[in-house]
Formats: structure tokens, sequence, C-alpha cells
């Protein structure tokens, strides 16, 4: 699907790299001058590659990306988002201490 | 030596793990840090650091980056996305520190594991954090989603005011509000809080002697309720996000059972040589019992634990030792 790996995408494939993805998706709204986003990183990449094929991830800088961040309210990152048949089904907000635990934790229920 | 890989483990690439793994590595000890994230620390979401002797100003990852070259190149060994979830002494001696579903051991451990953010523990906090409804930690992060809107900022030391002098770049209003009726932050600081609140037409506000008691909306941050602490006066508050600086608290959950910790999670330890209740694991950093919650003394701790560690090397025995009055470390 990305061989593993985060892709990282805008306000004009959003549509369709998220919304109309056949498999949840993971969305990360981070920024280049967010510390806590640089910290987020390295784990959002191990879940791309230990998820490949159930779960996309994909990375939307926000300050490429203003109107989706706007869209679904985003006011503080790094914010995961996972999306389902276009639909937000879940979030996390911050990098939490147990931070690749607690995402898991949310990621699993939304896959079949 | 059996299947021991590494002289020296070190738990956290913060300041202080790196500060240590400059002295190990320089001196050939097998050195092998592991980090949850990456490595930094708090002090990577700081983009101004001035209080750092010898460097004017830098920013976070620009001086963690100098740190971590510097520590690669004498040899060190840095695992990053590696969460350690429990260590053991082995009947050898040495320790066993396991990540995942690895296992590494090493003659000497330094746990610097650093700290987060503390929680003021008031209803809604959580709610609105975890949602991303308007309660942050982190004014660096979230401040330009702010822009044109009303945001409180909690408390009164360093962070605080560097961070509300952020804020104040952004949000239409900021109110800072402080629980004692002076600020401890550094002077310097101090001085620039106060000369932008003093500026006409300030954007800027500071409520002394007032504390936040819940944070209120529906489905978002819409208001905070503050007490006067002095007079017991309450009052809702309008605002549309809640910025906390109110310092740290230490991330040792997972060395519960394994080295004493103070009831609020600081690891114990004698504050001279950074020997911890398990012989062979030392601590440095914010996460010890009397942590000044510096960069520099971050550093120092990491350096006081790579030197001491070569007298437990040269005898174990040492561990029980009293603090010596004129201890001279060889071989550095």
């Amino acid at each position: 699907m990305n061989q593993g790996k985060a892709i990282n995408i805008s306000d004009t494939d959003f549509e369709s790299q998220v919304l109309k993805s056949e498999v949840p998706v993971l969305v990360d709204f981070w920024a280049e001058w967010c510390g806590p986003c640089r910290m987020a990183g390295p784990v959002l990449e191990k879940i791309a590659e230990q998820y490949d094929g159930r779960l996309k991830v994909c990375k939307l800088n926000v300050d490429e990306g203003r109107e989706t961040a706007i869209k679904y309210d985003v006011m503080s990152i790094p914010a995961l988002h996972i999306f389902k048949g276009g639909q937000v089904v879940d979030q996390i907000t911050g990098v939490t201490p147990n931070f690749e635990s607690d995402l898991k934790k949310k990621i699993d229920p939304h896959l079949e | 030596m059996g299947d021991i890989a590494y002289d020296v483990i070190i738990v956290g690439a913060g300041p202080a793990g790196l500060g240590a793994a400059v002295y190990t590595s320089r001196d050939r000890l097998k050195t092998l840090m592991l980090e949850k994230f990456m490595p930094g620390g708090q002090i990577a979401n700081t983009d101004r650091i001035e209080n750092y002797p010898g460097i004017e100003r830098i920013d976070g990852p620009g001086l963690i980056g100098e740190m971590q070259k510097q520590v690669e190149n004498f040899g060190a060994e840095i695992k990053t996305g590696c969460e350690v979830t429990s260590l053991e002494k082995l009947p050898d001696g040495n320790i066993a520190v396991h990540c995942d579903k690895d296992k590494f051991t090493a003659r000497v451990v330094i746990l610097g594991p650093g700290s987060n953010y503390r929680k003021l523990g008031i209803p809604g906090e959580e709610e609105f954090r975890s949602a991303g409804a308007g309660v942050s930690y982190c004014g660096t992060c979230d401040a330009p989603f702010f822009r044109g809107k009303q945001v409180v900022a909690v408390g009164g030391g360093n962070t605080a005011a560097e961070e509300t002098l952020h804020l104040a770049k952004f949000a239409d209003k900021v109110t800072m509000i402080h629980r004692r009726d002076e600020f401890r932050a550094a002077k310097v600081l101090v001085e620039e809080l106060l000369e932008k609140v003093n500026e006409p037409n300030s954007n800027l506000i500071v409520k002394y002697s007032t504390v936040a008691t819940a944070i209120e909306g529906q489905g978002k941050v819409q208001s905070i309720k503050l007490k006067n602490v002095k007079s017991g006066q309450e009052e809702g508050y309008p605002c549309d996000g809640v910025f906390i600086f109110i310092g740290m608290e230490p991330n040792t959950d997972f060395l519960k059972g394994f080295v004493e910790l103070t009831e609020k999670g600081s690891i114990k330890c004698d504050c001279a040589y950074l020997r911890t209740s398990v012989p062979g694991v030392f601590v440095a950093g914010d996460c010890r019992i009397g942590a000044t919650m510096q960069l520099v003394t971050a550093v120092a701790d990491g350096v006081i634990a790579a030197m001491m560690l070569k007298e437990y090397f040269r005898d174990p025995n040492w561990w029980k030792e009293p603090v010596s009055d004129l201890l001279q470390p060889g071989g550095w």
C-alpha cells in the first residue's frame, strides 16, 4: 500500500488519501516548529511499518494544510485523528508518556 | 564477561543522558542509550535557551543535535523509539534492561528518563486536553492556533514567562494567572514580561494571587473558573484556550518496584554521587530528588554519574560507602 511508511499529504489530496481510503487512516497534524511533533515522528513511522496493509499513516503539515486543520478543529498538535469511512472515529492529542501503546489502544478497535 | 553487551546503558537521551554519554564514550566505555522518542527530552520543546554558560543563545533542537553528534562521534550508540518497560538486577550483579522485545545488559545503568508536564488536576483539564479542544501544555506548539483568540496562561516560573510572551505574539488577549503575589521566574524574564504588560493597550494582563479551579465549555474550552486566594472571590472568565505551565513531574512509573522512589515519584539517591537504592544504578537529571530541573544541572548530573561509575567498577562495595571528603576519581 505505502510500503509501511508514513506519507505526506496536503489540503489537495486529503480527500483522496484520507476520506476515500479503503483502510482506516491515522492522520498526524504536525508542524516543523513543534518539538513534541518531532518526538512523535519515529513512533508514527514504527506504527506505519507494523500496521502495513491494515492502516494508512498520513502526515499533514498544518502550515501547508491549514484549511484541513481548521476544518477538523485542530487546536493542539501533534493531533492524531483516526479516520474510517471518511469520518473521524477517534483521536489523541499530544505526546503522552506511553505514546506508542496509547496510540495502539486507540487504533486497534477500528481495524477489522 | 559472558553475555555482557555494554559497559553502560543510559535510559533517556535528554541533556542528562547525553552529558553522561559524552564522558563514558570518551572513556571508551561501550555505551548504549535507549530513548523512547528521539534525543532531546523536554528541552527539544524550547526555542530559546540563553542560560547555558558559554552559549549566548541557541534553540533546544540545535543544542541537542550538537550533543548527539558529539557522543556518536565518540562511539556511543543511540537507539530511538525504544521504550524501556522494566529493569532487573541479575544474580551476577549486572543489570538487564527490557525494551519492547529486546533485552540489553550492562555493568552499570544511568537513569535519565526526565519529566513531563505537571497537571493542575482540575475538572475539564484532561477532558479538553485529550480532545485537543483548548487545553495545552506547550505554547511553542499551539500558540499559532489561537490567532485572534483569548487565552489564559497558568503559572509563574521561567517556562511560564517565556511561553506566555510567545502566546502574546499570536493571541488577541492573554491573561496570565499566578497563585503567588510575585513571580519566581528569572528577573530578566520577569522584567520582559512586565514591560510587555505595561505597554499601552497591551494584550497581556496578569492576575496575581489567583488559581484556576475548573475549565468549562460545550465541546471546547469557553471559560475558566478563577479564584482569588486572598479574597476567596470566584469568577467565570471567558477564554478560548488554557495553557498550563506549572512545572514538571518525573517519568518514573516504569521504575516502581525496581528503585526506591518518593511518594511523588522522584528517584531517591545520595545527591553527591547520584547512587540509587540499587547498586550499579545511577540517576541523573529531572527525575531525581532535589533536582533543579535545569538544562545545565541535568548535564552536570550525567557527568557526575559517568565519573562515579568508575569507583563502582573499581570496587562494588563502594556503593555503600559514605560521601568522601576528597575523592579524586582517576583516569579522566
